[in-house]
């Protein structure tokens, strides 16, 4: 699998929405490192940083995800917005992690 | 043509692998190896993150990994064929010694693998060996419970042998 060129993930286009900056790097993230365990290596790539970047701009699209289908944006989250609505003993439930934050976006207001 | 497996992992090209399970972020390889599908097992990262066997230390290094499946009952072994009456897994690591994947055996010597938030497949074990996962590195096994289909398909055929 190529690999992405670290000045190729932050080429934002002048007409480039959130989301096609969000859904571009999403891609580039899991071309790079969807077949990988380690939670370090996953959190650490440029373009889950870059994400992370994007702050509150993003989250409406990550629960949009997760209402889909678990997704580790679980792991992106707690970064983003400083909350862990994750219940004590579910760490690494990735399906019960996406709930709990959808929960935690219905009580912030977000639509998805 | 060459599937992205193959692009990732070379030694699949040619050899006859399966998928057997679609994309799924809810569990990974040593998640899968120890017959979890719902949580991400890793010996580092937040444990409101990542799930690790409480008591077992939180690092990558193989030692954290074989202490972990100690727990399930495993225990380290040196031949990765198939033996009657037991289950294995096989660990790899890269050329640190840092571990980055595990694939568990079936009854029929082949390997299954979670390949981290991609599909299932199944394979031959050395075949996933290479840049992305490095080589195997430890193997351990356990007995299948007493009971098991495949465990008394395996005594039915010790005691035809």
């Amino acid at each position: 699998m190529a690999s992405v060129p670290l000045n190729q993930l932050s080429a934002t286009s002048p007409t480039e929405t959130i989301e096609q900056r969000f859904r571009r790097l999403e891609a580039a993230w899991i071309s790079e490192t969807g077949h990988l365990s380690s939670h370090e290596a996953i959190v650490n790539h440029p373009a889950f940083r870059e994400i992370i970047s994007m702050r509150d701009a993003v989250i409406p699209f990550m629960l949009q995800d997760l209402a889909e289908r678990p997704r580790l944006w679980v792991w992106a989250l707690p970064e983003i917005t400083r909350a862990d609505p994750v219940s004590p003993g579910d760490g690494g439930k990735v399906a019960k992690m996406s709930e709990a934050w959808l929960r935690w976006g219905r009580e912030h207001g977000y639509q998805w | 043509m060459v599937t992205r497996f193959e692009d990732l992992f070379p030694g699949l090209r040619g050899s006859p692998y399966q998928v057997t399970a679609p994309p799924d972020p809810s569990y990974n390889c040593l998640a899968w190896a120890a017959g979890v599908t719902d949580a991400w097992w890793w010996p580092s990262g937040d444990p409101q993150q990542v799930y690790w066997p409480s008591g077992v230390p939180r690092e990558e290094t193989l030692g954290a990994v074989a202490a972990a499946f100690a727990t399930l009952g495993y225990a380290t072994c040196k031949h990765e064929g198939v033996e009657i009456g037991y289950e294995k897994i096989a660990f790899f690591a890269n050329a640190a010694g840092v571990p980055t994947h595990a694939a568990r055996q079936s009854s029929k010597g082949r390997w299954s693998s979670k390949l981290g938030q991609l599909e299932r497949i199944e394979h031959a074990l050395r075949d996933l060996e290479g840049a992305a996962y490095g080589v195997v590195a430890l193997l351990m096994k356990r007995p299948l419970p007493i009971g098991s289909e495949t465990a008394e398909r395996g005594r039915t055929i010790a005691r035809l042998a």
